[in-house]
C-alpha cells in the first residue's frame, strides 16, 4: 500500500511551479516513482502531476534542435515521425525500453530526473550531445549537457524548484547502434557507438554498469584498446552480475557496437 | 524526513469509463488502478503478481495504451477510458483472441492470462500483421510461469489473421 499524499493536477507550468517545494514530488508516468513509494523509499506529502501540461508533451525542431518535452512517453519518443526522421538513434533506443507497458506509462523526462543509473535513455543522450532544458519558479532557464546534468546514482543538478520541461538534442543528430544486455526491465550494460557526422569519428559510451555513462571519443575507423577502456570502469555488483563478469560482458559488447557500426 | 501531515483532502473524484460503463468515484489518491478494479469495482479478472510492472499479470488498456493496473494511481483514469478482460468478450461470446487462446491450449493455470489478452488486445491494435518476432519482443513483459509462451504465440498469431479476415469480409 502507498502512504497517503495529495495530489496536485496543475493547468498551466506556472501553477506547476508554484507548487514546487521540499515536500512535494513531481509526478508523471510513476514507473519509476510509485515503485520508490511503494518501498517506502520516498514518503512525499504532495505530487505534483505533470501530465496535464500540453506544453511539456510536444516533439519539435527548431533552431536545428530536436526538442522533446518531458512529458513524452518513451512510446512517444520510439513512434514520433519527427524523432524517426531527425534522431532515429533515438528512436530505437526508447523502442527497446523496459517493457511495451514501461514504454507507454513512463517519460523521457521522469526517467532523466530519477536517473537510475541503469538508463537506455541516459546512454543514448550522451551519446546524442543530448541536453536538460531545466526551468524555475524564477522564470531562470538553465540547459545542462547530460555530464553536468546526472550527478551521481538518482541524483542530478535539478533544483527542488525547477522542472525539467524539455530535452534538446543538436542536429545533425548521429546515427548508429546501440547493444545491450538485459535479463530483466533494466540493462546489465548498454552500449551505444554512433558516428559523429561532423568529425567523422566516433563516440562510444558506456551505460547501466557505472554510476554513470562513460564516453569515449574514438578515431573514425572506431580503433579502440577495449581491454583498457573496461579495465578501468569501476563496476558495480548488483543482481545482475559480479564485477568480473559485467567487466567482461561489457568488453564483448563494445567490440559488437563498434564491429556493427563499421559494417 | 516525515514531513507534516498535509491537511487537504487525499482523495480524487475520478469520472470515468471502465469497459464502456460510466463510473464517478472518489478513491484514495494512493489507490492504485487493480486495487480499484478488483476492490471497488468487483472486476477481478484483472490480477496482481509481482506489483513492480514486472510481470504484466495486472496488464490493463487506458486510453488504448497498455499499462501495469499495480502501479498506476487510479486517481489517473480520470477522465480517461479503461479496458479489463471482462471487456474483451461480448456476454458469453468469447473474442476472436479469447477463442484463439482457448483452440491453441495457451493457458494452463490461467492466472497470467488476463495480462497476456490485454497485451496481446493492444499489440494487434496498433498492428494488425504482427510477425513472430513483433509478437515475442511485445509479450516480452509478461511472465507465464506454467511456460505455455509457444501456444501462446501461435494463438495471438492465429487471433490476427482471423481478426483480418474478418474485418476483410
Amino acid at each position: 500500500m502507498l502512504p497517503a499524499f495529495v495530489l496536485e493536477r496543475p493547468g498551466s507550468l506556472e501553477e506547476a511551479l508554484g507548487l514546487l517545494d521540499e515536500d512535494s514530488v513531481v509526478y508523471c508516468g510513476g514507473t519509476e516513482l510509485l515503485l520508490a513509494m511503494k518501498m517506502g523509499l520516498l514518503r512525499p506529502a504532495r505530487l505534483v502531476d505533470l501530465k496535464g501540461l500540453p506544453g511539456l508533451s510536444r516533439i519539435e525542431v527548431a533552431d536545428g534542435e530536436l526538442r522533446i518535452g518531458a512529458t513524452v512517453t518513451h512510446d512517444g519518443v520510439a513512434r514520433s515521425p519527427l524523432v524517426a526522421e531527425h534522431a532515429p538513434f533515438l528512436a530505437e533506443v526508447e523502442s527497446r525500453v523496459g517493457n511495451a507497458r514501461v514504454r507507454a506509462q513512463g517519460s523521457i523526462g521522469g526517467n532523466l530526473c530519477f536517473q537510475e543509473p541503469r538508463s537506455d535513455v541516459t546512454t543514448a543522450l550522451y551519446a546524442l550531445d543530448g541536453k536538460a532544458e531545466l526551468l524555475s519558479a524564477d522564470g531562470v532557464t538553465r540547459l545542462l549537457p547530460m555530464e553536468d546534468f546526472l550527478l551521481g546514482p538518482y541524483w542530478t543538478a535539478r533544483e527542488d524548484n525547477e522542472l525539467l520541461v524539455r530535452v534538446r538534442i543538436p542536429l545533425p543528430a548521429p546515427a548508429g547502434v546501440y547493444l545491450k544486455y538485459q535479463i530483466s526491465e533494466r540493462p546489465v550494460v548498454g552500449v551505444a557507438a554512433v558516428r559523429d557526422p561532423r568529425s567523422g569519428g566516433v563516440r562510444l559510451v558506456v551505460g547501466a554498469v557505472t554510476d554513470a555513462p562513460q564516453r569515449y571519443d574514438l578515431p573514425a575507423d572506431g580503433a579502440a584498446d577495449v581491454d583498457a577502456i573496461v579495465g578501468r570502469l569501476e563496476i558495480t555488483e548488483d543482481t545482475g552480475g559480479s564485477e568480473e563478469y559485467k567487466r567482461h560482458v561489457t568488453a564483448v559488447h563494445i567490440n559488437r557496437a563498434l564491429a556493427a557500426l563499421n559494417t | 524526513m516525515i514531513p507534516e501531515p498535509d491537511s487537504r483532502p487525499v482523495t480524487t473524484l475520478v469520472v470515468t469509463e471502465v469497459n464502456g460503463i460510466v463510473v464517478r468515484r472518489t478513491v484514495e489518491n494512493r489507490q492504485t488502478l487493480a486495487g480499484f478494479l478488483r476492490d471497488g469495482l468487483g472486476l477481478t479478472g484483472t490480477k496482481v503478481s509481482c506489483d513492480l510492472q514486472v510481470c504484466g499479470v495486472c496488464s490493463v488498456l487506458v486510453d488504448d495504451q497498455p499499462v501495469s493496473s499495480c502501479t498506476y494511481l487510479a486517481a489517473d483514469i480520470d477522465g480517461r477510458r479503461v479496458r479489463t478482460v471482462e471487456g474483451l468478450s461480448g456476454g458469453e461470446r468469447l473474442s476472436p483472441l479469447q477463442q484463439s487462446f482457448v483452440d491453441h491450449f495457451a493457458l494452463q493455470c490461467g492466472f497470467c492470462t488476463p495480462g497476456f489478452l490485454m497485451m496481446a488486445t493492444a499489440l494487434l491494435e496498433r498492428n494488425p500483421d504482427p510477425t513472430e518476432e513483433e509478437v515475442i519482443d511485445y509479450l516480452d513483459g509478461n511472465i507465464c510461469r506454467c511456460t505455455g509462451y509457444r501456444t501462446i504465440v501461435d494463438a495471438v498469431l492465429e487471433a490476427a489473421a482471423r481478426m483480418r479476415s474478418l474485418t476483410n469480409a
